[in-house]
């Protein structure tokens, strides 16, 4: 089992590698002198000049990227070109609401979203599974963004229960903290409540036909304890494995959410560094993010040893 | 979303063998539809916007980029159907032109990604070389987020239709490539694809008769899952003003303009964010229905 971990951990590096590698020659791949595509249109040749130096763009393009994958590991991204600030520091700022965001957006998914697939599943064919068909269907195609809108209509600008927009930090409290991120949350997490609880469902049809379920029913356990002790935690592997993937989703939406809500984050760095075409912004936004995805499938492919003591790689 | 759906082709790979179409019968368009409405529904509205972005002058629109300074912020009225926006733009013309842009985007990256991916998908179901380095290199591009390689490969291009059109189609190539893969791989193990090699069959021809059409159902599905995915990918990049060029009117971009005002003029933003959830949707129901028409075994499951 060690060496399986062992194993699974090594092989996020060759992984990481290639995205730093995909990230760094995409300015040189891009058609046109990389210092003019970042200055952009109407940069004077000062400015392309000025670029051209902190990219060292007279060296080598395999020295440079071993030079940037060298301060990479030791945590310095380089410089941002429109502020002249470290873009770790950029990134360090504006972390904390993303993160927060992030985090909250899983916890309250999962925790929605299990129960009512396990529901779909356990009446499956009634109106109850069909009303949650329909929503599934209707989650993946409404973007996050209109959810967001939607939603800080009714709930703030409405019924006035919560803020509009904004970001408290945690240090403020907790309740502070959290009253900001409800609307947000549940905007970003509407088409990923509607992705687990599909493969919750589904994950859950399947093992509810198995004959262990029939001989606990005959036995006589409660419903209750059938379906969340001995269904879910045998359906678990699929859900926990959508539940990594989806992360992708959450990364994305979470750029797009903060620019609704106003949320001083990550998605807003994003976007000032496309406008100002603040490209080591960009590269460094595209790793951290990566590497947070890679990570939590690595920590999810870990998951299954605990699962399901059948896999043994 | 394609990604969801793409994930979860990812999820159950390994039982993919089970999940591939049997041989079918050719079944009319009339009993397809009949058996699956919501191909009917999806595809009748689908069928309108299509036609509504078609003849967009006809319906009563206005030139979608004409000014009037004097005349904006207008409410919803006889003159302003939707109303009108910051700079005295009609936003019915807007959001009616605006179907063109994410139709365009949606359909075009649903071509070319299944185009690329099948291409690379093959070359890397048949040549053993190739496939380790294909593979590891779509892991790495696959553990980017779409949404933000998309955002990535906008910085470093001018904006326009056709980088918008790009920069999707590159992020979407890696899932469609894995998803080909694994069709050419498990039916490679075929009995017929056996007998055809062992008769003499030359590649090129295995490919063309034997596992190219076993991938238009698998294909088929998985492009308006693309296409429902592109639609959203272009109106996020868009809003975030990393996409369709302002002078263009797109969803995305009447929502951004919208965005600084929408506590006061709501309308600006929900007009065309519900003919873009409408087009989603719209897309995501032929797709269902597809894939339940083209797989029962896999529609019992779902």
């Amino acid at each position: 089992m060690l060496a399986y971990v062992v194993r699974r951990i090594l092989a996020t590096v060759p992984v990481m590698a290639i995205v730093a590698l995909f990230v760094f020659s995409l300015l040189y791949i891009a058609p046109g002198d990389p210092a003019a595509v970042i200055a952009g249109d109407q940069a004077t040749p000062q400015d392309i000049e000025r670029i051209r130096a902190t990219l060292g763009l007279d060296r080598p393009f395999l020295v440079r990227f071993g030079e940037w994958v060298w301060n990479i590991l030791h945590a310095d991204f380089g410089t941002s070109i429109f502020t002249g600030l470290p873009v770790t520091q950029l990134i360090a700022q504006r972390i904390e609401p993303t993160f927060s965001l992030m985090i909250v957006t899983l916890i309250f998914a999962i925790v929605v979203a299990v129960p009512i697939g396990v529901l779909a599943a356990w009446k499956a064919g009634t109106v109850i599974d069909r009303a949650f068909m329909a929503f599934a269907v209707f989650g993946f195609s409404v973007p996050v963004f209109v959810v967001g809108y939607v939603l800080a209509y009714i709930f703030a600008l409405q019924l006035e229960w919560l803020p509009v927009q904004g970001y408290t930090p945690i240090s403020a409290g907790i309740w502070p903290w959290m009253k900001n991120l409800i609307l947000p949350a549940a905007a970003l997490g509407f088409i990923y409540i509607a992705l687990i609880a599909r493969i919750t469902r589904t994950a859950m049809l399947e093992v509810l036909q198995q004959d262990y379920i029939k001989t606990a029913r005959a036995k006589g356990l409660g419903e209750g304890r059938i379906l969340f002790l001995h269904a879910l935690k045998n359906a678990a592997v699929p859900i926990v494995t959508v539940i990594g993937i989806g992360v992708a989703l959450l990364i994305g939406g979470a750029v797009v959410t903060e620019s609704v809500f106003a949320i001083p984050g990550l998605g807003r760095l994003t976007i000032d560094a496309i406008l100002r075409r603040d490209y080591p912004v960009i590269q460094g936004l595209v790793l951290l993010f990566s590497f947070v995805y890679v990570l939590i499938n690595l920590m999810v492919d870990l998951a299954y040893i605990v699962l399901d003591p059948r896999i043994r790689y | 979303m394609t990604d969801i759906i793409n994930h979860e082709g990812v999820a159950i790979a390994p039982q993919l063998p089970d999940i591939l179409p049997p041989v079918k019968r050719r079944t009319g368009l009339a009993a397809l539809l009949r058996h699956h409405p919501t191909v009917l529904v999806g595809g009748a509205i689908l069928v309108l916007l299509v036609l509504m972005a078609i003849i967009a002058p006809l319906l009563f629109t206005v030139d979608p980029t004409a000014l009037a300074p004097a005349r904006r912020l207008r409410s919803p009225s006889a003159e302003y159907w939707f109303g009108s926006d910051m700079l005295g733009r009609d936003i019915y013309s807007r959001v009616v032109y605006g179907a063109r842009v994410s139709l365009v985007v949606g359909i075009s990256v649903a071509a070319f990604a299944s185009l690329a991916g099948l291409f690379i998908g093959l070359i890397a179901g048949f040549v053993r070389i190739a496939d380790g380095v294909i593979m590891r290199f779509m892991d790495g591009l696959m553990s980017i987020p779409p949404i933000l390689l998309a955002i990535a490969l906008m910085a470093l291009t001018r904006a326009s239709v056709g980088n918008v059109i790009l920069a999707i189609t590159i992020a979407e190539i890696p899932r469609v490539s894995r998803l080909v893969r694994s069709v050419v791989l498990s039916l490679r193990e075929q009995a017929y694809v056996d007998a055809a090699i062992t008769s003499g069959t030359r590649t090129p021809q295995i490919i063309l008769r034997h596992i190219l059409p076993n991938t238009l159902a698998p294909m088929t599905v998985q492009a308006t899952y693309i296409c429902a995915s592109a639609m959203i990918t272009e109106a996020i990049l868009s809003f975030i003003g990393a996409g369709t060029p302002p002078t263009i009117p797109s969803w995305g971009n009447i929502m951004a303009e919208g965005r600084a005002l929408w506590q006061v003029k709501p309308a600006i933003v929900f007009f065309p964010a519900a003919f873009l959830s409408l087009t989603v949707l719209a897309v995501n129901l032929v797709g269902d229905g597809l894939r339940d028409a083209l797989d029962p075994r896999f529609a019992k499951r779902l």
